[in-house]
């Protein structure tokens, strides 16, 4: 975000808000003065109060879409918001209160001051002054009727041209303005007016005409003009024939205008009385909406003004959440050089401080991770297994070899001790609790060799152990770094066993030929010269010689071959097929009976199938010669799950001599033997082909009768499946 | 989306006042005056028009009238072609202003043509409606100013000033049907 630029100090609100308002107070002092009725600006009085009431709603919906916007921001806990919500609440209630305080008692003083415009003693006394008024000129009017209806008698005997002349007469005496006499149809018989110009009299009207034939007379006030008055009176001229006099008198000038003053004023204040309801509620709707229109504009301007004031607050909140959630390169821009763009300030010094030390962290964090990184990748290269243990002997990390050679990836069960890992690997007992064991027990330095029948078939580990310390001297964990040495010590085995067969070949085989050779040219040279006795003698002195050469050969022989490595080819080998292949060839002899079980399906194992049937071979012919001339052998082959891994397993069992208890340990060592003859290595070279085949080769110790052995060699899986 | 809704809320309570604003104001057609029997007679290239007029006044009017409110008509007349667009001229004129008033003192009601200043006199308000009902060869238009090829259509209104009303009045006029006394325009063929 880019840094704005240091701004003067700014009002809180701007220009086109104070014209607004401007207008919004000009639009209240125009219906104001429309209001008096003088006013040129009445004509629009309509117009003003509508669109002060649009204004109005304008200003509504502007404050309500406001509030509505604020209370959303407040509901989704919008940065400012609550702040906001807070300080226009504040100025709603502070600006409401007084404004409906004086609103209140503004129309109670308005409405009172109305009522007090009439009361009923003025209501009164402008009813009497018009009655009053009526009265004085009703009178009148009667008068001026009386005065016609004697000058009638004055026109009774005349002819029409006569009265002509007569009425002129009667005009100036009666003082009226105009005299007409009209026929019973209404003809004008004779006229005489005050005024030369008026050269047709006033016609009585249609009502006028029926009103006078009813009641035989007629008399009314009329206006002449704007403030004049005349009483016009016709009555009945009884003569031969009806005629009608028509006089018309005008009411003095002052007394016209005393009438009208008293009209006026009477018909001004009962119109006033009359309006007395729409004027009170005319000023109340005018002030209300002076009221409405100000506190709406108020508080919209309200909204604009907090929303300034609260802008830089809004946006060190958002700042400092960014800041939390670990966005340091926030930068907040500086809206105004008041308190708040100190503050903004501050904070953005602060945040970029923040993320230069995070930046350093950061960079330190990288070096330690690419330092552990590529310890990791050593220890991932290594051949050799290392797993550290905490202080509570827990697994902390293990190196890939770990997996290699244990077939189990240690590392998700890190936080777990190994004695937790034997729960779900069982076949691994046996070295994890040998290591848990050492862990525990060791106070230094610690190197042990450990054997074990696992997923690899029988292997030798060679574990060495180190406790860790702090500075301080407290124990803080360990590390076991284990090698698998099963080939190496096979190797070295056989390369031991190799020199030593050659040695025995070359130290002790060589020389038995030219003794044997010797002995027999003995028996050759020396047979004819020496008598029957000493032949007889010489003779098997010189048979024991050679056999016992035959049997050393035979012994060096063997000893070689236990020395040879056994696996010399890696085939699958069906072990079911190559065991009666064997047995086929011992089949022939008599009194001993064999009996193979095979399970279904295939047993393969991958191995050199002529060791393998040596093996095979070496213990038919122990049981054999254990059993004697008669007994009985029996094979079982068939498929076991053992440590997770599947294993063919060969048990043979004989029904012979058995095995002593003292031999059963020691039965697969070198020059071990239960027999007259035989070097011992049989069952010596037995179990070192079973184990170079990664197999187990064991006395079945719970058998009663005779002797067994249980073989089980890998299977190969590929096959299997 | 819920500001959407609101907003379609709020339109349509808006739509439903101008309704409820609008069928108030044609409710007041009780007390609006009619236009009967209108005639247009042509005499020397000048057209003249003859029409009789009826007055219903509404009580609220006629208290008013009894408390010295002066009541105001003008009598309006338009002359168009037929059919007409917006761009055709039109001839508006005010033909008439009468103004209707009572007077306590002679217990009269007054009717004065606002016009020539002519004042009338009547003891009966029926009689003064009378008067102003009946308008006879009101002069119209001069053929001269009409286009022979086109077809015309005088139109007649008579429109009860609530503006002249005195001013306490007017707001309450605007939204009374009792204060909407005018006369629909009314329109006869300008015969040829």
């Amino acid at each position: 975000m880019d840094i704005m630029a240091p701004e003067k100090i700014k009002p809180p609100v701007n220009l086109s808000v104070l014209i607004l308002f401007g207008l919004i107070l000009l639009s209240l002092q125009l219906m104001s003065s429309a209001m008096q009725e003088s006013s040129e600006l009445s004509a629009m009085y309509s117009w003003l109060l509508l669109f002060n009431t649009l204004g109005s709603v304008v200003l509504l919906v502007l404050v309500g879409a406001n509030i509505y916007a604020l209370l959303q921001h407040t509901k989704r806990r919008e940065a400012g918001s609550r702040l906001t919500a807070r300080m226009m609440s504040l100025f709603v209630v502070l600006a409401l209160a007084p404004a409906i305080i004086v609103f209140y008692f503004s129309m109670q003083f308005l409405h009172q001051g109305i009522d007090s415009w009439f009361n009923v003693e003025i209501d009164r006394a402008m009813e009497d002054a018009l009655e009053l008024s009526q009265a004085s000129l009703d009178q009148r009017m009667r008068g001026q009727l009386r005065q016609t209806e004697q000058l009638i008698d004055q026109l009774e005997g005349f002819s029409e041209n006569a009265a002509t002349i007569e009425i002129e007469h009667l005009r100036e005496l009666s003082g009226a303005s105009e005299m007409t006499l009209f026929s019973k149809q209404g003809r004008i018989i004779a006229s005489s007016s005050n005024n030369p110009a008026d050269i047709l009299p006033s016609l009585p009207e249609e009502h006028i005409w029926l009103q006078l034939r009813q009641n035989g007379f007629f008399m009314a006030l009329a206006p002449v003009h704007e403030h004049e008055l005349m009483v016009r009176v016709i009555v009945t001229v009884k003569s031969l024939e009806s005629q009608y006099l028509q006089a018309l008198y005008p009411v003095p000038v002052r007394i016209a205008d005393l009438a009208d003053s008293v009209e006026f004023a009477s018909a001004r204040y009962q119109e006033m009385s009359y309006l007395r309801n729409s004027l009170r509620m005319s000023f109340s709707l005018a002030l209300s909406l002076v009221l409405l229109m100000s506190l709406l504009a108020a508080i919209w301007v309200a909204f604009i003004s907090i929303r300034n004031i609260t802008a830089p607050v809004k946006e060190l909140v958002k700042g400092t959440k960014a800041v939390a959630s670990g966005h340091y390169d926030q930068i907040l821009p500086v809206m105004a050089q008041d308190d708040l763009g100190f503050l903004v300030e501050s904070f953005n010094d602060m945040t970029n401080r923040i993320a230069q030390a995070r930046d350093e962290t950061r960079k330190v964090g990288v070096e330690v991770e690419n330092q552990r990184a590529y310890l990791e990748t050593i220890l991932g290269n290594l051949t050799a297994g290392v797993i550290s243990f905490d202080e509570t002997f827990k697994i902390r990390t293990a190196n890939q070899a770990a997996y290699r050679i244990f077939r189990v990836h240690v590392n998700q069960f890190v936080g777990k001790t190994l004695l937790e890992l034997v729960e779900t690997y069982v076949e691994l007992v046996e070295p994890l609790k040998s290591i848990q064991h050492l862990l525990e027990n060791a106070d230094d330095i610690w190197q042990q060799r450990i054997a074990f029948l696992g997923p690899n078939g029988r292997q030798e580990l060679l574990c060495r152990g180190t406790p860790l310390f702090s500075q301080e001297g407290f124990r803080v964990g360990s590390v076991v770094v284990f090698d698998d040495v099963t080939d190496l010590i096979q190797a070295q085995k056989n390369a031991a066993w190799g020199e030593v067969a050659r040695r025995l070949a070359h130290e002790i085989k060589n020389p038995l030929t030219p003794i044997q050779l010797s002995a027999e040219r003995l028996q050759l040279k020396l047979a004819n010269k020496l008598d029957s006795s000493d032949g007889a003698i010489l003779q098997r002195s010189i048979l024991t010689i050679v056999q016992q050469v035959e049997a050393m050969k035979e012994m060096v022989d063997d000893f070689s071959e236990y020395a040879k490595p056994s696996k010399k080819q890696s085939l699958n080998v069906n072990i079911s097929h190559l065991i009666q292949e064997v047995l086929a060839l011992y089949t022939l002899r008599e009194g001993v009976r064999f009996k193979a079980r095979y399970q279904s399906g295939l047993q393969i194992v991958n191995g050199d199938p002529v060791s393998i049937r040596q093996v095979i071979h070496n213990l038919i012919k122990n049981s054999l010669e254990a059993v004697g001339l008669e007994g009985l052998i029996e094979i079982n082959v068939h498929r076991v799950l053992k440590n997770n891994t599947d294993f063919i397993e060969i048990a043979l069992y004989d029904n012979g001599a058995g095995i002593k208890e003292d031999q059963v340990e020691k039965i697969f060592e070198p020059y071990v033997t239960t027999k007259v003859k035989g070097t011992g290595l049989g069952l010596a070279i037995v179990k070192k082909i079973i184990e170079d085949h990664g197999g187990a080769i064991w006395v079945d110790n719970g058998r009663k009768v005779g002797a067994g052995f249980i073989i089980q060699l890998p299977a190969c899986n590929s096959e299997l499946s | 989306m819920p500001l959407l809704r609101s907003r379609k809320r709020f339109c349509q309570l808006l739509l439903m006042i101008i309704l409820g604003i609008l069928s108030f104001l044609v409710s007041g057609a009780e007390f609006s005056a009619e236009i009967k029997q209108g005639d247009i007679a042509k005499r020397s290239d000048e057209y003249f028009l003859s029409v009789n007029i009826d007055y219903h006044l509404s009580e609220k009017a006629k208290t008013a009238l009894q408390n010295g409110v002066p009541l105001y008509w003008n009598l309006l007349v338009k002359v168009k072609k037929s059919p007409d667009f917006f761009w055709d001229k039109t001839w508006l004129k005010v033909a008439k202003r009468y103004q209707l008033q009572y007077h306590a003192l002679l217990n009269m009601y007054r009717v004065k043509n606002e016009d020539n200043g002519e004042v009338h006199s009547f003891s009966s308000l029926s009689s003064a409606l009378e008067l102003m009902s009946v308008i006879i060869d009101l002069p119209l238009i001069n053929k001269a100013l009409l286009d022979p090829e086109h077809q015309y259509l005088c139109l007649i209104k008579l429109d009860f000033k609530r503006d002249d009303l005195p001013l306490p009045l007017r707001p309450f006029a605007y939204i009374d049907p009792q204060w909407y006394l005018s006369s629909e325009w009314t329109s006869w063929p300008l015969k040829k």
